[in-house]
């Protein structure tokens, strides 16, 4: 059997239309950043750049005045800030995972998604990374955070959470840049060769790095896109165990919590997952993806999504069992008081209900084959996440140990402005992205379809026409039974 | 030294050779010329302090000669402060104080040691008067129907006006001046002065707050008015009734040392004062209580009378005072206790009881009281009676009523006001400000061009108490100087200085004036009259007491002067008056006319009007230091409240912020409710001094004017109001702790005075161990100065002056309401305020008992927020300090978020602009000129917290090596240690084992707030103990 057969045993389909050539691949995915643009990519870029706007307007406010704009205070220093940061980081997760583990584990699904979530993940982490940069109180100096020679031979403090954050978000970065990169020559070469215009062509090729295809690039090529898999794999479980150390090794109660690393790395892949779905429905609506992006791709994201659920879930409730268990009246007086009844119940109330209950409807086949349900979770997830690490972040820090320091904090409309305007930085670069870039991996994908078995015409079978046509883009393939042409 | 040739690569002027090209002497000559010890940095810094002096008739020094206190350096070195002694006049008592000037520029109050009101304590309104004096919106200029003229051109007027009385034969009978009670005998003498050129000129004395009725009881007790000076320290058992003696009555500070002192508990075995409270709206005093009656205030007479009656039955009679003052008792709703088990307390510690009387009560009360401290043997032992310093001084209401009806009676030509603000707070019943209007010629001196200002034809500007000489008496008698620190920032004259010119005494500046007064006063003392001028030889011709003459030496008296301006002393007190005779058959006749007071309930509500600890009478509305001081109970800034207590507000249908109407007869105020467990029920606490129109940008429209329900013939407090909600928006207050209750948390630990004895470390016991292991290596903490503080909470009263004095040295931001509502008040140094629901104590929920727990830094020695910073900008010091290197911070507030205490405060904006003087582009020059040099001001996006006054420190010990000895103890006083009234605050170092601190920390009390956490904090806080008497259980 063929590697690219379907197990039917498995319940497992086709990862490419059926009946679709190496052409149709290239042409879909190549057509994107060769015709005029849709208008539909025009609004939402419309959208999405009047957001980078508010963005720029909220973070030049802020630098001419201070953080005082913002609504942190005492005893909430950090607020919106830094959970915006820990969210953007845990979006962020999907592409390394999607990319590098899953590549590992020759998970090939992960072909039609991997591109997307890779460049998901560079923009999420650029996202991440303005927070800390600006939330600090003097921006000018920023630069003190790393370790740069200087005549007061002062170092930055290796002990502090925030200087290995700095490291590891750092690195992560910049491997997922590499990785992303790596994988993008083959296709930038593809779209080198079609280009009809010689500025496309200069670009084009100046981007491809003079690949030609040769068996010798790619046997490098494969070999190097091995090792930055095996580089990246261990970054999925380093980058948020750190992040999350900047709370757990804190002696705040809510944050000194030692499930803190696996419960965020779990969460973040969730939260990476729901929001690689939101952009791929997007995308896939928009780009008429349907050949490639399949409802099995979908319906396998969605049972990853359930399962992500059900331990984020396990990680509350381990936290309540354990402030229970351990006798201490303050982790008692925060998880079992101030979490669902304190002045912030509500924002637990959202993050227990879009993480742990709404996923549950995944234990239907109807409603995780459904493609407007699915649309709405992963919405709902990404905004569980959120108030997730709001509840963290701020409702740890509201009421801590001496009741006479407990303040309520209230976001100010610049809060809003410098959130909702990193969501439109997000989503101006990936609309750039999909418009210029090939958003699927072109040469990974045709790797999944039969024709690229070289023994498959040993075995006999003869080369089937392109059914294309007869199929149909609209079909949901992945249902579409092998004989169907 | 043996004597080797040199080694090639040794400096050649170590050779021999060199010693012999520069011969012994030639360099090291000793120098004769002090020039030659300077060091080339040394000479250009001479040469710049040459220059700056070149410049220094820019400078704002006094013209006299003022003589700094004890380390008077022999002429002003830049960047050292000089300290000098001074005097504020307060309310029936004067503060003696130091004052710390930076190169001409008053910056930081104290008390003064010596000063026996002050015994080196001050209080918050102390603290906070430097400000004042900067006040930016402070007037400029005299106004002449507000158009601004100069001095001369009043000086005109005023002296034609004042000449045309001379030339028509009337004495000045159409001449008035209101003036506020004064202690100063240089004032008094020229209203003397006055009373000579114009014999039928009068003088009124008005003050919204005042201790008239103490005077007035005092009249009745023993005809004549006397001071009475409380020994709280020698005192066993005392009785306040309705009396806040710690933090708003006169001798405040007096009040608290001593109190503390009876209080203070260094072994189980110690004794330890027992105070009783009765008392309609909670005090810092009543908080300080060992048992606490909420009472209305109306009913604290008929209390006191049937606790009299109580006593009677023990053996204190009464004589002729029984029957009124049973005809004025009655037990109803009184716990039955608080007769019995304290009266019972009271005859047991006979001579050393003692019953203080509040001076918002009627006078009989005071009589009575009076009477019963006689009785009791106070009088003494435990109190004694002293002169008044203005003995002509007449009952407030009525000395301004009698004004009034003159100017109605258009008998009034020309009224010149000395200060006060009578137009704003002025009882509503006399119309004040309406009157005024009639008068042809009025004048008011004051600081702001206000609300009695606008109404007169004529303002001129006032000086400030650090800008003018002057002199004040306080309650024992001690006279001391009140020394200009600065020229008048605005051209201000003094009351004294006005006075001078309306009676055109040959002493027209201030200082001539005061001298005279302190000469004759000493001259006086030896019982030398009539002195004449020095003449050339440096001798004045006087008269004995036997009328021979005798010759003052003048350079004798010079020398007593100029101590007399160093120690802030000039008159010492002459000990207690010889017992004033009590004339109980006119006590008893008083007592008999009293009406029964008017029952209170949900119709007929009682309103108690109290002095605001920050604001006093209003005359603190532009300062941003008080109005952003949270108040000692209810934790508002910025406001004052309708304060109800829980069961009215439920009776009432109202809650917090709820805007009401308060009716009294035809007279009527709108204020936000605040709801103040322990508040007597069916009476409204309102305080005087919020609500000013023409304050400043800072005081106006702050709060409620309670002013318009206050009348002439119920100053303190009247019966018969409604409240009724009205249809307003909730109003929008910020306070600084939103919540009250400890949550049952080990954080503030109290326990009875018989629980002390049998387990003395019980505060220990109650705190869990720490349960933290030590992340890093321990540091060596046993080498050198290793500094640590304690604070005494069986000490503190929750008067907050500390916080002030903070502010005052540490150059802490203000930051305005809404920034304070959203949680980002700067204060380096809170006062916590717990209710704690301790039934062991007769607390319950409507009643709780409170304690107040200061906590600032407490410099942990595992300290959780140096390992989260990421750019080592907090880090810690060799002597154990947390330190903050603003220069380093990057403002990530991470360090705040680890923080336990929550005690770092982070610039979120540039708070020192950008907040309550944004409007004006920025901090004013003028409140800039306050600040202290030795404290970086910090720019926003830094975190800052507490230093243990780190500049103090170093001063200290660059003192103490320059000296060649080691720091003494107590020798650093941290800010808050040193104004703490009640010596709460302990500091020093916990490597000597003889120190103070050291002897406090491993004393029994101690405990370690959040130990648990594992910070091992060096501040170390001491328990409470309240001395329960097991009779009240």
């Amino acid at each position: 059997m063929a590697y690219w057969e379907p197990i039917r045993e498995l319940d497992e389909g086709y990862l490419v239309q059926p009946g679709s050539t190496m052409r149709d691949i290239t042409d879909e995915i190549s057509r994107v950043s060769e015709n005029r643009a849709p208008l539909g990519w025009w609004a939402c870029f419309l959208v999405a750049v009047t957001f980078a706007g508010i963005f720029c307007l909220s973070v030049g406010y802020l630098f001419y005045r201070g953080v005082g704009v913002w609504g942190n205070t005492s005893p909430v220093y950090w607020a919106w800030d830094i959970t915006n940061f820990v969210w953007w980081v845990g979006i962020g997760h999907a592409g390394t995972l999607i990319s590098a583990i899953l590549f590992i584990f020759r998970q090939r699904w992960r072909t039609a998604i991997n591109r997307f979530a890779e460049a998901m993940t560079l923009f999420a982490v650029i996202c991440a990374l303005i927070f800390p940069g600006i939330h600090v109180g003097r921006v000018w100096v920023i630069y003190w955070m790393f370790p740069l020679p200087n005549q007061m031979t002062i170092w930055p403090n290796f002990k502090s959470p925030l200087i290995w954050d700095l490291f590891a978000v750092g690195t992560y970065f910049t491997v997922s840049l590499l990785f992303w990169y790596t994988g993008l020559i083959p296709d930038l070469a593809t779209l080198r060769d079609r280009s009809l215009t010689k500025w496309r062509q200069r670009v084009y090729g100046f981007l491809a790095l003079g690949w030609r295809g040769s068996n010798r690039h790619w046997q490098n090529y494969e070999r190097a896109y091995l090792i930055l898999a095996a580089i990246s794999t261990p970054l999925v479980l380093s980058v948020h165990s750190v992040v999350s150390m900047d709370f757990a090794t804190s002696v705040i109660p809510g944050w000194h919590t030692t499930i803190f690393p696996p419960y965020f790395v779990a969460g973040a892949i969730f939260s990476g997952f729901a929001m690689v779905e939101t952009v791929l429905l997007i995308a896939r609506s928009v780009f008429k993806l349907h050949r490639v992006v399949l409802m099995r791709h979908l319906e396998l994201m969605n049972k990853f999504l359930l399962f992500t659920s059900m331990l984020v879930g396990y990680a509350y409730a381990m936290e309540f069992f354990i402030a229970w268990y351990s006798g201490n009246e303050y982790e008692m007086a925060h998880f079992l008081k101030n979490r669902p009844t304190g002045p912030f119940w509500w924002a637990w109330a959202w993050m227990v209900g879009c993480n742990v209950v709404v996923p549950q409807l995944y234990w239907f086949k109807r409603l995780r084959t459904s493609i407007p349900v699915m649309f709405v979770v992963s919405i709902l997830i990404n905004i569980g996440m959120w108030f997730e690490r709001f509840v963290i972040i701020v409702s740890s820090l509201n009421r801590d140990f001496l009741p006479s320091s407990w303040g309520y904090y209230r976001p100010t409309i610049v809060d809003v402005g410098t959130f909702t305007g990193t969501l439109g930085i997000f989503f101006t670069l990936f609309l750039l992205f999909m418009r210029w870039l090939p958003m699927v991996a072109i040469a990974e994908v045709k790797g999944t379809m039969p024709q690229a078995d070289p023994h498959r015409h040993v075995e006999g079978e003869r080369e089937r026409a392109p059914v294309a046509a007869k199929v149909g883009l609209a079909a949901e393939s992945g249902l579409v039974p092998e004989g169907a042409e | 030294m043996s004597k080797r040739a040199p080694y090639p690569w040794e400096a050649w002027e170590t050779s021999e050779t060199a010693a012999a090209e520069f011969p012994k002497g030639h360099v090291t000559t000793p120098p004769s010329d002090e020039t030659l010890q300077l060091s080339r940095r040394g000479l250009l810094g001479a040469m710049a302090a040459t220059m700056a002096l070149a410049g220094a008739e820019g400078c704002r020094r006094p013209l006299e000669r003022v003589v700094p206190y004890t380390k008077m350096p022999e002429d002003v070195v830049p960047g050292v402060p000089s300290h000098y002694a001074s005097v504020f006049q307060r309310r029936g008592d004067a503060l003696g104080i130091l004052v710390e000037s930076h190169e001409g520029r008053p910056t930081k109050i104290e008390g003064n040691d010596m000063h026996p009101s002050s015994i080196g304590g001050a209080d918050l309104i102390a603290q906070a008067m430097v400000l004042d004096l900067y006040d930016p919106e402070r007037s400029t200029t005299p106004r002449k129907a507000a158009a601004p003229a100069s001095w001369g051109d009043f000086e005109n007027e005023l002296s034609a006006k004042l000449s045309a009385y001379d030339k028509d034969q009337s004495q000045g009978s159409r001449l008035r001046v209101l003036m506020q009670p004064t202690l100063s005998p240089t004032a008094l003498r020229m209203r003397a002065a006055l009373a000579q050129r114009f014999p039928k000129a009068r003088v009124h004395t008005w003050s919204a707050v005042s201790d008239s009725n103490v005077r007035e009881g005092a009249r009745l007790a023993f005809g004549q008015p006397v001071n009475t000076l409380y020994g709280y320290e020698r005192a066993r058992v005392i009785l306040s009734l309705d009396s806040d003696f710690l933090q708003t009555e006169s001798g405040n500070v007096r009040a608290n040392k001593t109190f503390a002192a009876g209080r203070r508990l260094r072994s189980p075995r110690d004794p330890m004062s027992r105070l009783y409270v009765v008392e309609p709206a909670r005090t810092t005093t009543g908080n300080s209580a060992d048992h606490r009656l909420r009472l209305p205030a109306s009913q604290v007479e008929r209390y006191a009378c049937a606790l009299a009656l109580e006593l009677a039955k023990k053996g204190i009679g009464l004589g002729d005072l029984q029957a009124p003052v049973a005809k004025q008792a009655s037990a109803e709703g009184i716990p039955g206790k608080w007769l019995t088990a304290v009266a019972s307390d009271l005859v047991a510690n006979r001579g050393r009881a003692l019953i203080v009387v509040g001076s918002r009560q009627p006078p009989t009360l005071h009589a009575l009281a009076h009477l019963l401290n006689d009785k009791l043997g106070a009088v003494g032992t435990a109190m004694a009676y002293t002169p008044v310093a203005d003995g002509d001084e007449l009952e407030a209401a009525s000395d301004l009523k009698a004004l009034t009806d003159a100017i109605a009676a258009n008998m009034v030509d020309a009224l010149v006001i000395l200060g006060g603000n009578p137009a704003y707070d002025a009882p509503a019943d006399l119309a004040f400000a309406d009157h005024l209007a009639k008068v042809p010629l009025s004048v008011h001196a004051s600081l702001h061009v206000d609300e009695t200002s606008t109404r007169c034809t004529w303002h001129v500007p006032r000086a400030h108490e650090l800008e003018a000489w002057g002199d004040a008496r306080s309650i024992d008698g001690t006279v001391s100087i009140q020394q200009p620190l600065i020229a008048p920032l605005y051209g201000g004259r003094s009351d004294i200085e006005l006075f001078a010119l309306m009676a055109g005494a040959p002493d027209k500046s201030g200082h001539d004036a005061v001298k005279n007064t302190a000469q004759t006063m000493l001259l006086e003392a030896r019982g030398w009259t009539a002195c004449g001028a020095f003449d050339q030889t440096g001798k004045a011709e006087c008269r004995d007491s036997a009328g021979n003459p005798v010759f003052a030496q003048f350079a004798d008296v010079e020398r007593q002067w100029n101590r007399a301006l160093a120690t802030g002393i000039s008159q010492r007190p002459q000990g207690p008056m010889p017992g004033p005779t009590l004339r109980s058959s006119e006590i008893s006749a008083a007592i008999d006319k009293r009406r029964a007071p008017a029952p209170v309930g949900p119709t007929s509500l009682e309103v108690t009007f109290a002095p605001c600890p920050k604001m006093v009478d209003g005359r603190h509305a532009n300062n941003t230091w008080l109005q952003e001081m949270p108040d000692p109970i209810t934790k508002l800034v910025w406001d004052n409240a309708a304060i109800l207590s829980q069961a009215t507000a439920k009776q009432l249908g109202v809650q917090n912020k709820d805007v009401v109407s308060i009716a009294l007869g035809p007279r009527s105020i709108r204020a936000g409710v605040w709801v103040v467990p322990g508040q007597a029920d069916h009476s409204i606490a309102l305080t005087l001094g919020w609500g000013r129109t023409k304050a400043g940008r800072i005081g106006d429209r702050r709060g409620f004017d309670v002013y318009p329900l206050r009348t002439s013939d119920a100053l303190g407090f009247a019966v018969g109001a409604q409240l009724t909600k009205t249809a307003d928006s909730p109003y929008f207050f910020a306070q600084t702790q939103e919540n009250d209750s400890t949550e049952g948390r080990p954080i503030a630990h109290e326990a009875s005075l018989a629980v002390y004895r049998q387990k003395p470390n019980f505060a220990e016991l109650d705190s869990p161990p720490p349960r933290a292991l030590p992340l890093w290596n321990q540091q060596d903490y046993s080498k050198g100065h290793q500094w640590g503080m304690t604070v005494d909470l069986n000490s503190c009263t929750g008067c907050s002056a500390c916080v002030i004095a903070c502010m005052a040295e540490n150059n802490v931001p203000v930051v305005g309401k809404l920034e304070v509502w959203r949680g980002r008040e700067m204060h380096w140094l809170r006062v916590d305020r717990y209710y704690v629901d301790r039934p062991e104590a007769g607390a319950t929920a409507d009643e709780p008992v409170t304690i107040h727990e200061p906590l600032m830094c407490v410099h942990c020695e595992e300290a959780p927020c140096e390992n989260v910073c990421p750019v080592n900008a907090t880090t810690h010091g060799p002597e154990g300090l947390n330190e903050m290197a603003y220069n380093r911070c990057i403002g990530t507030r991470y360090c705040a978020n680890n923080c336990p205490y929550k005690v770092r405060r982070f610039n979120y904006l540039n708070w020192h602009n950008d907040s309550v003087w944004k409007e004006t582009g920025g901090l004013p020059e003028t409140l800039s000129m306050q600040q202290n040099p030795n404290v970086t001001v910090r720019f926003r996006g830094v975190m800052e917290k507490c230093t243990y006054c780190v500049q103090r420190i170093q001063s200290a010990k660059i003192r103490a090596k320059r000296e060649q000895r080691d720091v003494r103890d107590g020798e650093i006083r941290t800010a808050c240690q040193q104004t703490c009234p009640a010596d709460a605050i302990v500091f020093g170092d916990i490597n000597d084992p003889s120190s103070t601190v050291t002897r406090l920390t491993r004393g029994d009390r101690r405990f370690a707030l959040l130990g648990e956490v594992g910070t091992r904090p060096r501040t170390t806080h001491l328990a409470k103990v309240r001395n329960l008497n097991p009779e009240m259980a």
